[in-house]
């Protein structure tokens, strides 16, 4: 039951990235301009449009760049970018290693503190703590990230000079230079991406603890904290993974505004720099990378949730 | 007063070193930027310093200050715009970062002074032949590629024959068409057969595009120039390390790192920080943080870096002449200096031509004012009531240019609505399509190319449509005439068809804005593009 559940869940997640890629394929083919015409830019004259445009090998019509994309993708051939001329997979390799080490170290950093927190104002709901706690995530959600991230430059690199104000990697750094260096993305990413998780996990608490089941045990007198460790967290799991999940695919795709504001070659800033260049099957690989990343993190969250839940196990 | 005089210091005047620490500061920040003594003077005596001390304290303060250049250290450049497009094929330079790091890695035949008159680089002499049709260049001897081939003809032939020819996709196909062909004379020797005479064509053998690559290969980053490439990653950095083999005297840096902060605020914070020592594009917003923070310096060099509003010719409104007429009286040229630019930037008078171009620039031409009655007369006359402008930022400021006029125009009842629309795909879609829309033009090496390239008839860019024959007949005539009072009245001719009849509207220019380190010493002023038209990085030393 379990497996077939699972299996069910990973075809879906292929139906999904197929139909992204044919999204991704016709909006990116809708943006005004091609590649020839963006790298020639303001220079442009009709003869080098042409001279570039069939040295690119884009005089073929669309449905057969796409799938010939497509086949190549299938056996893991990205492809070549059309504006630098550098094969995608070296384009994306490094910044995907960024992204990943960002992504990965922002998690380490905000889950643990988010659950913590979570449950530390669901425990104490109504005094100052869960207050400032609240009021505290509810401000930082409200905030751009951008605004955060310049804040935080103005005091911490450009008044006190205590950190990079940009994430410069040099590619030989260690450990702690890496983490100096990332200092201050991780920071306005860990405010960013933390928020959220508290507030759903204190939520997802409350909404248990309002339960029969939870009203029985405090009937019977269990203390208040066995009642949210052992009862009420399991049943609130659910949403606070599918919450933490969504953050995460944020980190890995979604992070344009800090990488930009950071200088940090991530992969999020590569599509968008895609984007801007016209060059197709760069665009179209970051899309389906970020697409399966979801696909993948969704697929976690919900088999976390079913096992966690025995209720989720039985299908209706 | 001879130039001896000039230079020794005078007895009994308040010199450099008696001067208290902030007014030391700002003589010294004078002299770094390269300020001429004229300009110097003039900023002094303007605070009420006699001219005599004011001599006194620019001569002392150089000698104070005219260190040996010292070797060592390296540079982080913030550049504005980098992507996976980024380039070390010479021929598709497109963008500082390109220029920057071509500048680095290669070199060109020739070099442009900050002066713009063209220097001997690979080139040690260039001459014409009687009537400017055949241009014979002597290559120097004993230079070497990174990889230690030695540069010849061959190298210099390939590299040039690709800006020829159907098949070529270079930037500046179109700026050197004026050649027919490059002949090999002798291993050292190459001369440029003309399509049409052109006295100017050292200076267009110093664009960034026509950086010399080894024979055969398409900029795989080997060289002649004074760094070497470490490593390259496109929309990421570049590290660059000294040519110990250079065949000038070679870099002060022992490295530089090339890289762009595209996000303006965190550029102007990164330099602020101390992250990067140069930082490009500084936007007008940002002037006094950078003027009056510690350690780091504004360089502003003035440029004919346009702010246009293109009226197309062919297409109404354009096409009506009081239309134009009306939208150029309606520019505040005066506050739009002041306010927009900051006063970074020089008045337009609806030519692309100005002061930075030398000899060349028309001072005759009177200056067109701003005057809403005139303006309000010419709209009335043409008929129309409103138009629509497309804008983008395609340059700080431009924007601000059209909601100044659109405000004005409001109070002469005349509806100027404004589009505004994203810089990506601009050129592709919208200038030189829509009737009205906004441009900026880097400053080409000569008038001639700055108005061939926009104003010539038939011309790939000509972005008003405006053709006008008696303006290509001066345009040949004047790159063959050699006596300069002759060759002035063309140039003059050439700028008051383009002020009277062109369906351009450029209220100013903008200097180029760049952000430098206090310690960055012997900084190029070259105004072709940002950082010293990116000439810095062989020249520059850290204090």
């Amino acid at each position: 039951m379990m497996t077939q559940m699972v299996l069910r869940r990973i075809a879906i997640g292929f139906a999904t990235l197929i139909v992204v890629s044919i999204i991704v394929f016709l909006a990116t083919s809708i943006l005004p301009g091609d590649v020839a015409q963006i790298i020639l830019g303001q220079s442009a004259t009709p003869e080098t449009l042409a001279a570039l445009r069939a040295e690119l090998g884009m005089d073929q019509p669309g449905y057969v760049r796409y799938f010939s994309w497509l086949g190549n993708m299938a056996v893991g051939d990205l492809g070549i970018s059309k504006a630098g001329g550098a094969t995608i997979a070296s384009l994306i390799g490094g910044r995907m290693g960024n992204t990943m080490v960002m992504a990965g170290l922002v998690a380490l950093i905000s889950i643990p503190i988010s659950i913590a927190l979570g449950l530390w104002a669901a425990m104490h709901p109504g005094t100052w703590l869960d207050r400032v706690v609240t009021f505290g995530t509810m401000c930082t959600i409200s905030v751009p990230e951008f605004f955060i991230a310049t804040i935080l430059v103005l005091i911490l690199a450009v008044e006190l000079h205590w950190l990079p104000s940009t994430a410069y990697l040099t590619g030989n750094e260690s450990f702690t230079e890496l983490l100096r260096a990332l200092a201050m993305p991780l920071l306005t990413l860990v405010i960013v991406v933390s928020a959220q998780m508290i507030r759903m996990t204190r939520a997802g608490i409350l909404n248990v603890m309002s339960s029969p089941y939870i009203e029985m045990a405090i009937l019977k007198g269990v203390p208040r904290r066995r009642i949210i460790l052992r009862h009420a967290f399991f049943n609130a799991i659910g949403p606070i993974v599918n919450v933490i999940a969504l953050n995460l695919a944020y980190l890995v795709s979604g992070v344009v505004i800090v990488e930009t504001i950071f200088a940090y070659p991530g992969l999020a800033k590569l599509m968008i720099d895609g984007v801007q260049t016209r060059d197709l099957p760069l665009v179209q690989a970051c899309a389906m990378i970020f697409c399966g990343t979801y696909v993948l993190l969704i697929l976690l969250a919900d088999v976390a949730s079913i096992l966690s839940n025995p209720r989720l196990r039985q299908p209706k | 007063m001879t130039d001896e005089t000039k230079n020794k210091p005078v007895r009994g005047e308040i010199s450099f070193s008696e001067l208290t620490g902030g007014d030391k500061a700002l003589v010294e920040k004078a002299i770094k930027r390269g300020y001429t003594r004229r300009e110097a003077l003039k900023i002094m005596m303007a605070t009420g310093v006699t001219m005599a001390a004011a001599q006194n304290i620019f001569t002392t303060g150089q000698t104070a200050m005219a260190q040996t250049p010292k070797k060592g250290g390296s540079v982080r450049m913030a550049s504005n715009l980098h992507g996976p497009d980024d380039q070390l094929d010479p021929p598709l330079f497109t963008s500082t970062i390109d220029y920057t790091r071509g500048r680095a890695t290669y070199n060109s035949m020739i070099q442009h002074s900050n002066d713009l008159v063209p220097q001997p680089e690979l080139a040690e002499t260039f001459e014409p032949n009687a009537d400017a049709t055949e241009w014979t260049f002597k290559i120097r001897q004993g230079v070497e590629f990174h990889d230690g081939t030695p540069l010849t003809a061959d190298d210099i032939i390939y590299s040039m024959n690709r800006h020829l020819g159907e098949e070529s996709t270079s930037v500046i196909k179109s700026v050197l068409a004026s050649v027919q062909e490059w002949k090999k004379m002798g291993s050292h020797e190459v001369k440029a057969i003309m399509n049409t005479p052109n006295s100017d064509l050292p200076t267009l053998l110093g664009l960034f595009q026509t950086k010399i690559v080894k024979n055969e290969t398409t900029g795989d980053g080997i060289g002649t120039g004074p760094f070497t490439l470490e490593t390259f990653e496109p929309g990421v950095k570049s590290v660059h390390k000294r040519n110990e083999n250079y065949w000038r005297e070679g870099a002060h840096l022992d490295a530089v790192e090339i890289t762009a902060i595209t996000d303006p605020v965190a550029r102007v914070n990164a330099l602020l920080a101390g992250d990067v020592q140069l930082a490009t594009s500084i936007d007008p917003k940002a002037f006094r943080q950078v003027e009056e923070a510690s350690g780091v310096t504004l360089l502003s060099t003035p440029a004919a870096l346009q702010l246009g509003i293109c009226c197309l010719k062919n297409a109404e409104p354009g096409s009506n002449d009081d239309f134009v007429k009306g939208m150029q009286y309606i520019q505040d040229r005066e506050r739009i200096v002041k306010r927009v630019l900051k006063n970074k930037g020089s008045i337009g008078n609806d030519t692309p031509i100005m002061s930075a171009h030398g000899p060349d620039f028309c001072h005759e031409l009177p200056q067109r004012p701003f005057d809403p009655d005139q303006a309000k007369f010419h709209f009335e006359k043409s008929g129309y009531s409103s138009a629509e402008l497309y804008v983008a930022p395609v340059t700080p400021g431009i924007e601000d240019v059209c909601l100044l006029a659109q405000a004005n125009c409001a109070k002469i009842g005349f509806d100027l609505q404004l589009k505004k629309v994203p810089t990506d795909g601009y050129w592709g879609a919208i200038w030189m399509n829509e009737p009205l829309n906004v441009v900026t033009w880097n400053m080409r090496p000569t008038a001639n190319s700055q108005m061939a390239i926009q104003f010539g008839p038939g011309a790939a860019w000509n972005d008003t449509y405006w053709n006008n024959e008696r303006m290509g007949e001066l345009l040949s005539a004047s790159l063959a005439e050699t006596d300069p009072d002759k060759r002035h009245t063309m140039y003059c001719e050439m700028q008051t068809l383009i002020h009277e009849g062109s369906g351009m509207v450029i209220p100013a220019f903008s200097n180029i804005n760049d952000g430098i380190a206090d310690n960055v010493m012997n900084m190029p002023t070259v105004p072709l593009g940002q950082l010293g038209a990116c000439e810095w990085p062989e020249f520059i030393w850290l204090a």
